[in-house]
């Protein structure tokens, strides 16, 4: 995995050396802005299927039954059981971010790192919610991966992963600005490489609040709704 | 006072929807593992549900514990609704299920506990002796440090018998429990039942082992497709009274007892 990280870091490297210094996508250097890109992109998805990966594993290992007879509520089971995952994607975010950047002499300087928790925070928020909403679906289709597939692709394409998204034709901006990614992308680069204020964040921010706000809860209630219905059609060990 | 009570319950299984079923491999429609069925159980009471395969006992299992709802008809535990106060419900009952993918491999027969234990909200501080006690009960005590991967079937079977004990529950649900067991375990198990029972345990359990029912039972069910078509009390039934009154219940003839005279 450390060689898989370090070659992708390489190549994000020369890669931004092939284009040129003058290439400043939103005014910040193209290799950093890579390595931003790509990192909160894994991490949310990463995050995203742990949630649908601990369901499927419970599926194929038969636990899945007898855990949900337990005292514990279905969506606690399911987010305790994905938390050391998600420790782990925390870590590695940083680690793959702030190991970078230093290999690569670009270390970011004078970073706003309140706004950096909180965007990430809140990330992670949203990213919860985006896997209880895969796990639900996992329970009540058992074809969850291809869609969580499905949404990596066009999230990897359209929330500025790779380049800008005001380089996208107005009408996939205006998609852009629906994902999530986009804004936890955003708001990361601007207090990260470009020491933003909170002031300038407040879009990111507010936006990604909204989000947190309307995904957890719409998360747990999906997936509580899932889990009684499979109840009731006799299918939770279905996979 | 019932302790367990089945009100005209109906459980269809459907097949899958036409959506999925493109290919029209499978068949249509829906298999009836109870059908408005009625049943209760007094507390610190066995009851026996006999029947041949599929005739829907796991199922009735399965419905007592939540695992699965009731289509038409409410299942009530200690009072209440399966439905409406699962979590309730869920406190009250401990089901060991036959079947050996329901633990984690790579953890000790005692981490799997621990970890049930956990959810189960069994408190902290006398979990590790809970632990240690329903190993000894289920003759696990040795083989608790063991991964649960190197179990044979019948570990595995005392490791889910000792996960349903581990809350303590009211209702204790057991489906074929003594399948995987040797004899000696087979019969260590039925006293524990016993045991169980004298303390004010509901039991509710499946068997196809008539000597067994007859050895345990207050009241045995039988049961066939779907439907509960016999049930009577017993009181010091001897297991071919127990046979007799299986075969007139579910209409078929005891081919195994042709057979024997036949050969005499």
């Amino acid at each position: 995995m450390i060689v898989g990280t370090l070659v992708q870091l390489a190549t994000f490297y020369y890669l931004s050396h092939a284009v040129g210094s003058g290439y400043r996508p939103e005014g910040m250097s193209y290799f950093p802005f890579l390595v931003v890109g790509s990192g909160v992109y894994t991490f949310m998805v990463r995050t995203i299927s742990a949630c649908l990966q601990t369901v499927q594993e419970a599926q194929q290992n038969g636990t899945l039954e007898v855990l949900m007879i337990s005292s514990t509520p279905a969506p606690v089971l399911l987010l305790l059981s994905a938390v050391s995952v998600l420790a782990a994607n925390v870590l590695q975010l940083v680690v793959y971010v702030e190991g970078g950047l230093l290999l690569f002499r670009t270390p970011a300087h004078n970073v706003n790192m309140s706004a950096c928790f909180m965007i990430l925070a809140l990330s992670i928020i949203i990213a919860i919610g985006f896997g209880l909403l895969a796990a639900a679906l996992q329970l009540s289709i058992q074809k969850s991966s291809a869609m969580l597939w499905l949404f990596g692709s066009g999230a990897w394409f359209m929330s500025g992963t790779l380049f800008p998204i005001t380089t996208l034709p107005k009408p996939l901006r205006i998609i852009s600005e629906a994902i999530p990614i986009t804004h936890s992308l955003n708001g990361l680069r601007m207090a990260l490489l470009e020491s933003a204020s909170f002031a300038r964040l407040f879009p990111e921010i507010s936006a990604l609040a909204l989000f947190a706000l309307t995904l957890l809860p719409l998360g747990m209630l999906a997936f509580s709704f899932a889990a009684h219905r499979s109840r009731q059609l006799g299918t939770l060990s279905f996979y | 006072m019932d302790s367990i009570v089945l009100e005209s319950v109906s459980k269809p299984f459907r097949h899958r929807p036409v959506l999925f079923n493109w290919m029209g491999r499978e068949r249509t429609g829906e298999t009836r593992a109870l059908d408005g069925v009625s049943l209760n159980v007094s507390a610190g009471r066995v009851l026996v549900l006999l029947g041949p395969n599929g005739s829907g006992k796991t199922t009735t299992l399965k419905l007592v514990s939540t695992m699965f709802l009731p289509d038409a008809g409410r299942v009530l535990v200690g009072g209440y609704d399966t439905r409406m106060n699962a979590s309730q419900v869920r406190k009250q009952v401990g089901l060991a299920i036959a079947t050996e993918r329901s633990f984690f491999p790579r953890l000790s027969g005692r981490e799997n506990l621990e970890f049930f234990a956990a959810l189960d909200e069994v408190h902290r501080r006398c979990r590790t002796q809970r632990i240690t006690s329903v190993l000894d009960s289920t003759g696990l005590l040795e083989a608790g440090d063991t991964l649960v991967m190197k179990y044979s079937s019948g570990m595995y079977q005392r490791l889910a018998i000792a996960r349903a004990l581990l809350k303590d529950p009211k209702c204790l649900l057991l489906d074929e429990p003594t399948r995987s067991l040797d004899p000696a375990s087979a019969s260590r198990f039925w006293d524990l039942v016993r045991e169980l029972r004298d303390q004010g345990t509901t039991i509710l359990l499946t068997t196809h082992s008539f000597s067994e029912a007859a050895a345990v039972a207050d009241v045995v069910a039988v049961r066939q497709k779907g439907r509960l078509v016999g049930t009577r009390k017993l009181a010091n039934a001897k297991a071919e009274q127990l046979r007799d009154f299986y075969f007139s219940s579910i209409g078929e003839l005891d081919q195994t007892l042709e057979l024997a005279e036949s050969i005499a």
